[in-house]
């Protein structure tokens, strides 16, 4: 007879069955019923009507059956709570048991009824079993404390089981230790600021002992709680270390992973020059090779940690290429992650390996697979100079298989390698035309494009290669569609005499056929350019480009440094913070790294650069984000065709009136509507259509020349090269300018007269080079404590940020008869840790209907606690007669730092990278400032525009506030001319500071 | 932390569910099997998220076993758990299936209560366990010795899964008292997965070995054994080989109950084996391999531009090497060449009859599977091949070959077990079974 039965039936009646058999005098037939009902149970049946019977069998000698009826009164419990308190009994009388089977078992259970009636009958129980002289109950009872304490916090605070559940850290059992330590570790971190898990080095000794003792599962508990420690000096973290590396060795990879991570961490202290630095470096080379010998669920998870490992310390794994090389019978998703180490372990000494690989790779089956190998080849030219011959000619092969897919990714590299290295593969020209037709992917078509736009001086038939493209222009991307619009200007200007129809033809569509604002803008930017100034225009166009940097998706070195604090975790698999899909507090806590003691760099994040062996620095790589642009992205510019219809042509020629104040207009055109020309004012011979003579073309000093000096900013090179960032690196800017630009007349004439020649990114300078600075917002003094209450002594103040130090301003007046003497001043534990930097400097005894104004340095190296509300601020006054206290709550701006100017690209990934959960959004009434005026008053206390934009007459601000304690607050203020209403977002890790922020940004622009 | 354990069969049906800590609801499964049918190739199907739970799960038996989580717990950990859990329910119910689970659904709850509270991993021995475990487990085959006949790899998933496993391993490790007779044996095996690379110009330029050593255990009262490996095994890349005869790996890490005591001086491995399967020792073995590699293929590839279609020759000889196999074979053994995408037809000469070879034209590959390879044998296949558009360029589409195969009283290091000693000296008959495999795991041969 099977229990398979069990899931068979689902006739009717069958509850009334089972009730039957629940009550029969027969043990066995009760068990048997027992069973059905929780088969019936996993199956998803209700069988919750039989709580009643099946609580009644409950009391049995037979722990088998017992076992059964817990297994469902656990599922059931929650939802009958009255009912479970019949239970309840049983439970207390199971606690006093002689078995310690049953013991444990009851107070397991009676732990997993999440049910609130039952806790305060648990407490009793639990506090004996806690004490059990059977450390298997004991070790039950310890995670039981975890159970309840997430049922009812403040119960296990008040009957003190956390302190028992310290003492059994030291218990003699290692099993009772790891789970007394996983149960701390998670009570701990629902409570940040307790010291819960007192880590000291006797409590770390204590662990060490323990850990070699332990189960496996002991192990990975007790190293990770050992990894949030933070040793005091090389010398405890080197002997950490050293009792940590057995465990590299260990069959089980959940263990080696943790120890991996506690080396990693504890290696950041070690000085490099050690030897037991390089010893440990070797040591960690082996158990991540073995990792890769396990199932493939593993490797792929152990292949997305190495990845992070290799980014922070490539050295680790440099002689151990070999071992990412795919297997053909591997899983593709494993093949990927291989191929992105294989090519971030690529260097002259393996190159020849690799890319004999690679070739390999190139020919396989499976389609994605194909091309990232292929797309790999590319990389590897770029970051290895010697091999980019060899990657060329391997592509050219690859070209020559004419597989659709693989043309195209190779097409899409040789752009890049032709941006690393120009002028010398140039002679491949030719065979890339022959594939011309083939491409179907606006990726490589924008490539090829941008190809022969380049190199249109080369390519003897380039205008009718363009031309054929610009036939079907409305159905290609938007990708495309710019990429052909600049190529064809770029042939223009190299070729101007046989061209000019097809520019003509080009521009037209994009300016006036098209819905695209980029495209539209761009068009723009380029007839202007190409009428008023074409020598300028031909700078700017044709100006050199900035080569393209080597190494590329890097991520970014202070989120690979949480992430490394993460190793083993779901954060390395998702190479995201746990903040980012973590609820609740637990997320809030940032991991970082130690710093290098000595060093003297403080808690300043290592170079990424430094971990090449010790050897002089090399200079940090610049991280590339790996598609688009985070400026694009942050701006919620669509890139693609937008699918609402942007401005209709009217607007637009309205934005073109007022582009025309500026000088340079071509409202004749536009105000006609005719087709649109192409007016060309130099050596190239006389446009043939009629131009109607406007006076705007003598305006020769045209502010466009501006651009002609901006160099392309280095930090925009990208491999990932997307079209409109082609424009960006022309211009200045990313594509997000390009629109903003077109799209901003009204915010022109500040930028574009300012004397400064940064052209375009002066918009984003607006708040520091343009405004003045204006002092810091301080509130007006309030009464914090009244006569009345403190025997005669009235105290009024207010607080202010001067010259980077906060000050705390009191009024202090005598309103008794008395003379007062001795004051003295203390802070309660708070938020931001203020406390006074000095004593209170009452230096003369204060007369009767006296007044004196003190000012009181604050620091903000205090103790912390979080208040309620956040700024709210408990002080203690003392004088010769008594001490009073009184509470109050200062603006939060006096703790914005003068260095909260936060770059813009790191701004943007910040901004992106700070969940969308965090932002909050809060409307500012009645303020009657313009942008600018705004930007320059949150300037003067410390909040920073970053930069700014304007979308149909709102101008969006982006500003950046830092803390004194390190929290960044990122802001974006909208700003509608004429609407006293602004609507501001803020976003920032710790969310709760944004209701604070909200009232200074409030506070600071209405007065 | 894990929030729930479920185990799903390949249908979607629930077999088991049990939530740890409350905080997610039982729709998960749903969700779960929602998500990881829709899962495309390309997906890491390992790691899944929906909202603010995370799924991760192993497929075993046909079956998911799955673990969810809230926090950010660590997937290693979780995944060794799911592949424990996996061990454990195969030891304590012979074997792996929809079936089996479905009868010892009691029994698995059981065991996920002890083995894992509040979503803490306590304990995943079968020793610890069979202290706490009341119920008994129900077996689907009643077990015969006569059935030893045909005994295969109990453990060792070869890739093929073509070695049919035996009932006598496939028992669970605990049943009732009655049949205690001829139950006392112990099964060793040592399994070698090969990893081999050749260049197009025939030179080795890959060759890993990753072993293991693995025991199943049925002796109730055995309190010690000891395996003794070859004398000269040496661990480590700088080690000189002596004379030659050394048998070599380059990493070694054993499981958590060896005993290493005699292992430096006399190789020796002490267990204190638990019942039921485990892993008592892995090593691997990089570049250096003692032997050449056992298959040679030296194809060639001609091109014919006649006819209407034009034609690929491929000529594939295949050799296993004589002096190692002159008493074995290598048995299942099957070659995959991938060919041009514009494949049309395939005409073939196979030189025995028992050979097959087809075309695939879904995976662009030629599929040619030799059941029976004697050792020192020569074989070579003529494969005929249509293909439209043929170019230059075609040629390079053909290759790498990759070949699967199964080498059974083999290891390619060399490794033996010298005996296998149990203390105390078993009271009544006990078996002591050992064996050697070496399969592929990716044998690619370069055109």
């Amino acid at each position: 007879m099977t229990d398979s039965k069990y899931f068979t039936t689902t006739k009717k009646g069958e509850i009334f069955e089972l009730k039957a058999e629940l009550n029969s005098d027969k043990k066995e037939k009760k068990k048997e019923a027992v069973k059905k009902v929780i088969a019936s149970m996993t199956v998803g049946k209700d069988v919750s009507a039989l709580f009643p019977d099946v609580v009644n069998c409950m009391q049995t000698d037979n722990l088998e059956l017992k076992k059964l009826v817990y297994l469902y009164l656990m599922n059931y419990a929650k939802s009958q709570p009255d009912m479970a308190i019949m239970a309840v009994n049983t439970f207390v009388k199971d606690c006093e048991d002689p078995n310690p089977l049953i013991r444990a078992l009851a107070v397991r259970t009676m732990g997993c009824i999440r049910v609130d009636k039952i806790t305060e009958y648990l407490c009793e129980p639990l506090r004996k079993c806690l004490k059990d002289e059977d450390p298997y109950v004991r070790k039950t009872a310890a995670v039981c404390v975890a159970k309840l304490h997430d049922i009812n916090a403040q119960l296990v605070e008040d009957q003190g089981f956390l302190d028992t559940l310290k003492d059994l850290i030291s218990d003699s059992n290692p099993m009772v230790v790891a789970n007394a330590v996983a149960a701390l570790s998670e009570i701990a971190e629902s409570h940040p600021n307790s010291n819960l898990l007192d880590l000291n080095p006797q409590s770390i000794n204590k662990l060490l002992t323990a850990l070699n003792e332990c189960t496996e599962w002991g192990q990975i508990f007790i190293l990770d709680c050992l990894a949030n420690y933070t040793p005091r000096d090389d010398r405890e973290s080197q002997s950490i270390c050293e009792r940590v590396t057995p465990r590299l060795s260990h069959a089980n990879s959940a263990v080696v992973l943790s120890a991996v991570k506690v080396l990693m961490k504890f290696m950041e202290m070690l000085p490099k020059d050690l030897d037991y630095y390089g010893t440990l470096l070797k040591k960690l080379a082996p158990p991540l090779v073995t990792l890769l010998s396990a199932e493939p669920e593993l490797q792929y998870v152990a292949l997305r940690n190495i990845n992070l490992i290799v980014q922070k310390r490539p050295e680790i794994l440099k002689h151990e290429m070999k071992v990412f090389f795919v297997k053909y019978n591997d899983p593709i998703y494993v093949k990927l992650e291989k191929l992105d180490i294989m090519i971030r372990l690529a260097s002259q000494a393996n190159i020849a390996q690799v890319l004999a690989e690679l070739k390999e790779y190139a020919t396989e089956v499976d389609v994605d697979f194909v091309r990232k190998a292929v797309r790999a080849i590319g990389r590897c030219a770029i970051k290895v100079e010697q091999s980019a011959e060899r990657c060329v000619s391997t592509l050219l092969d690859l070209i020559q298989t004419k597989v659709n897919y693989v043309v195209q990714e190779a097409i899409v590299v040789i752009k890049d390698i032709f941006r690393k290295y120009p002028n010398k593969y140039e002679s491949v020209i030719a065979t890339l035309c022959e594939n011309l037709d083939s491409l179907d992917e606006p990726e490589a078509r924008a490539a090829m494009i941008w190809i022969v736009g380049e190199y249109a001086e080369r390519i003897d038939n380039a205008d009718e290669l363009l031309e054929s493209f610009l036939e079907g222009f409305h159905d290609e991307s938007t990708q495309v569609q710019l990429q052909l619009l600049t190529a064809i200007v770029k042939l223009f200007l190299k070729k101007p005499t046989e061209t000019q129809e097809l520019v003509q033809q080009v521009l037209s569509l994009a300016t006036q056929d098209s819905d695209n604002p980029d495209l539209r803008d761009r068009g723009y930017i380029y007839w202007r350019l190409l009428s008023t100034d074409p020598v300028a225009a031909k700078e700017v166009v044709l100006a050199e480009k900035p080569l393209i940097s080597e190494e590329t998706d890097l991520i970014e070195p202070t989120l690979l440094e949480e992430l490394i604090c993460h190793i083993g975790t779901l954060a390395s698999v998702y190479h995201k913070p746990p903040s980012a899909f973590v609820e609740g507090s637990r997320g809030v806590m940032h991991k970082r790294l130690p710093a290098r003691t000595g060093s003297g760099e403080g808690t300043e994040c290592p170079d990424v650069g430094n971990a090449a062996g010790g050897s002089a620095p090399e200079a940090a790589p610049s991280i590339i984000p790996s598609q688009g642009d985070l400026l694009g992205d942050l701006l919620n510019l669509d890139l693609a065709p937008p699918t609402t219809t942007g401005p209709t042509p009217s607007t637009s020629g309205m934005q073109m009136g007022g582009m025309d104040l500026l000088g340079g207009g071509l409202d004749s055109l536009m105000d006609e509507s005719e087709p649109p020309h192409v007016p060309l004012q130099t050596d190239p011979p006389q446009s043939p259509s009629p131009q109607p003579p406007s006076p705007v073309y003598t305006h020769t000093d045209y502010t466009y020349t501006d651009y002609s000096h901006t160099d392309s900013p280095p930090d925009h090179s990208s491999t990932e090269h997307s079209p409109p960032a082609e424009l960006g690196g022309d211009i200045g800017g990313s594509p997000a300018m390009g629109a903003g630009f077109g799209a901003a007349p009204t915010v022109m004439p500040a930028s574009l007269n300012a004397p400064v020649g940064g052209g375009l990114g002066d918009l984003f300078d607006l708040g520091g080079g343009v405004g003045m600075p204006m002092g810091a917002y301080i509130p007006p003094k309030t009464v914090w404590l009244p006569a009345m209450k403190a025997k005669g002594l009235e105290i009024s103040g207010t607080f202010a940020r001067r010259a980077g130090v906060i000050q705390m301003e009191l009024v202090l007046t005598n309103k008794a008869m008395s003379v007062m003497t001795d004051f003295a001043i203390q802070f309660n534990r708070n938020s931001f840790g203020l406390a006074p930097a000095g004593p209170l400097q009452v230096l003369t005894p204060l007369g009767p209907n006296q007044t004196i104004e003190v000012s009181l340095p604050l620091s903000t190296v205090g103790p912390v606690m979080k208040m309620d509300p956040l700024n709210n601020l408990q002080v203690a006054v003392k004088n010769n007669i008594d001490v009073f206290y009184f509470s109050c709550q200062y603006p939060i701006s006096m703790l914005f730092v003068e260095d909260g100017k936060m770059e813009r690209q790191v701004f943007l990934a910040t901004w992106k990278d700070i969940p969308n959960d965090n932002e909050s959004q809060f409307q500012i009434q009645d303020c009657h400032l313009n942008s600018e005026a705004a930007s320059n008053k949150l300037q003067g206390s410390n909040i920073f525009t970053i930069a700014k934009r304007t979308v149909e007459g709102q101008d969006m601000l982006y500003m950046s506030i830092k803390l004194s304690n390190g929290i960044w607050v990122l802001a974006e203020l909208k700003v509608q001319a004429g609407n006293p209403n602004y609507t501001i977002s803020l976003k920032c890790r710790a969310p709760e500071v944004s209701q604070c922020v909200f009232q200074c940004y409030e506070a600071v622009l209405k007065n | 932390m894990i929030s729930q354990v479920f185990i799903l069969s390949s249908k979607g049906d629930h077999l088991i569910y049990k939530d740890f800590r409350g905080e997610a609801g039982k729709d998960a499964v749903n969700k779960f099997y929602e998500m990881v049918t829709a899962l495309t190739g390309g997906q890491p199907p390992v790691v899944m998220k929906h909202k603010e739970l995370h799924f991760v799960h192993i497929r075993q038996g046909g079956l998911y076993w799955v673990a969810t989580t809230k926090a950010d717990a660590s997937p290693f950990t979780i995944i060794e758990f799911l592949n424990r859990l996996t061990a454990l329910v195969k030891d304590y119910c012979g074997c792996l299936s929809e079936k089996s689970v479905q009868m010892n659904f009691a029994l698995i709850y059981e065991l996920l209560d002890e083995v894992v509270d509040f979503g803490y991993i306590q304990t995943t021995s079968t020793d610890i366990l069979k202290n706490f475990i009341q119920t008994e487990a129900v077996s689907s085959k009643p077990f015969s010795l006569f059935d030893l006949s045909n005994v295969g790899l109990f453990g060792a998933d070869t890739q093929q899964n073509k070695v049919a496993p035996s009932a006598a391993a496939t028992r669970p490790i605990v049943s009732s008292q009655g049949e205690q007779g001829g139950k006392n044996e112990i099964f060793v095996d040592v399994i070698e997965r090969m990893s081999v690379v050749i260049g197009a110009n025939g030179v080795l330029m890959k060759a890993d070995i990753e072993g293991e050593i693995r025991v199943k255990c049925y002796m109730p009262s055995c309190s010690e054994m000891r395996i003794g490996l070859n004398e000269e095994f040496s661990i480590g890349k700088s080690q000189l080989s002596g004379y030659g005869a050394a048998v070599r790996v380059d990493e070694c890490s054993f499981h958590q109950a060896v005993r290493l005591d005699e292992f430096d001086t006399y190789r020796i491995l002490k267990v204190c084996p638990s019942q039921g399967e485990q892993t008592v020792m892995q090593y691997q073995l990089c570049d250096d391999l003692p032997t050449a590699p056992p298959f040679r293929l030296f194809p060639s590839i001609e091109r014919d531009s006649g006819g209407r279609y034009r034609t690929l020759f491929i000529h594939v000889p295949l050799s296993l090497r004589q002096s190692l196999f002159s008493y074995s074979a290598a048995i299942n053994v099957s070659i995959t060449i991938p060919v041009p995408k514009g494949s049309l037809r395939l005409s073939q000469e196979l030189s025995s009859p028992d050979q097959s070879a087809e075309l695939q034209p879904k995976n662009k590959a030629v599929h040619w599977e030799i059941p029976r390879f004697p050792g020192g044998a020569q074989l070579s296949a003529l494969f005929k091949l249509e293909v439209s558009g043929l170019s230059a360029a075609s040629l390079q589409e053909v290759g790498p070959v990759s070949l699967n195969f199964e080498l059974p009283k083999y290891t390619s290091t060399g490794l033996q077990i010298r005996f296998l000693r149990l203390s105390p000296i078993q009271p009544g008959p006990s078996q002591r079974w050992v064996r050697y495999v070496t399969h592929s795991d990716s044998y690619t041969i370069r055109i």
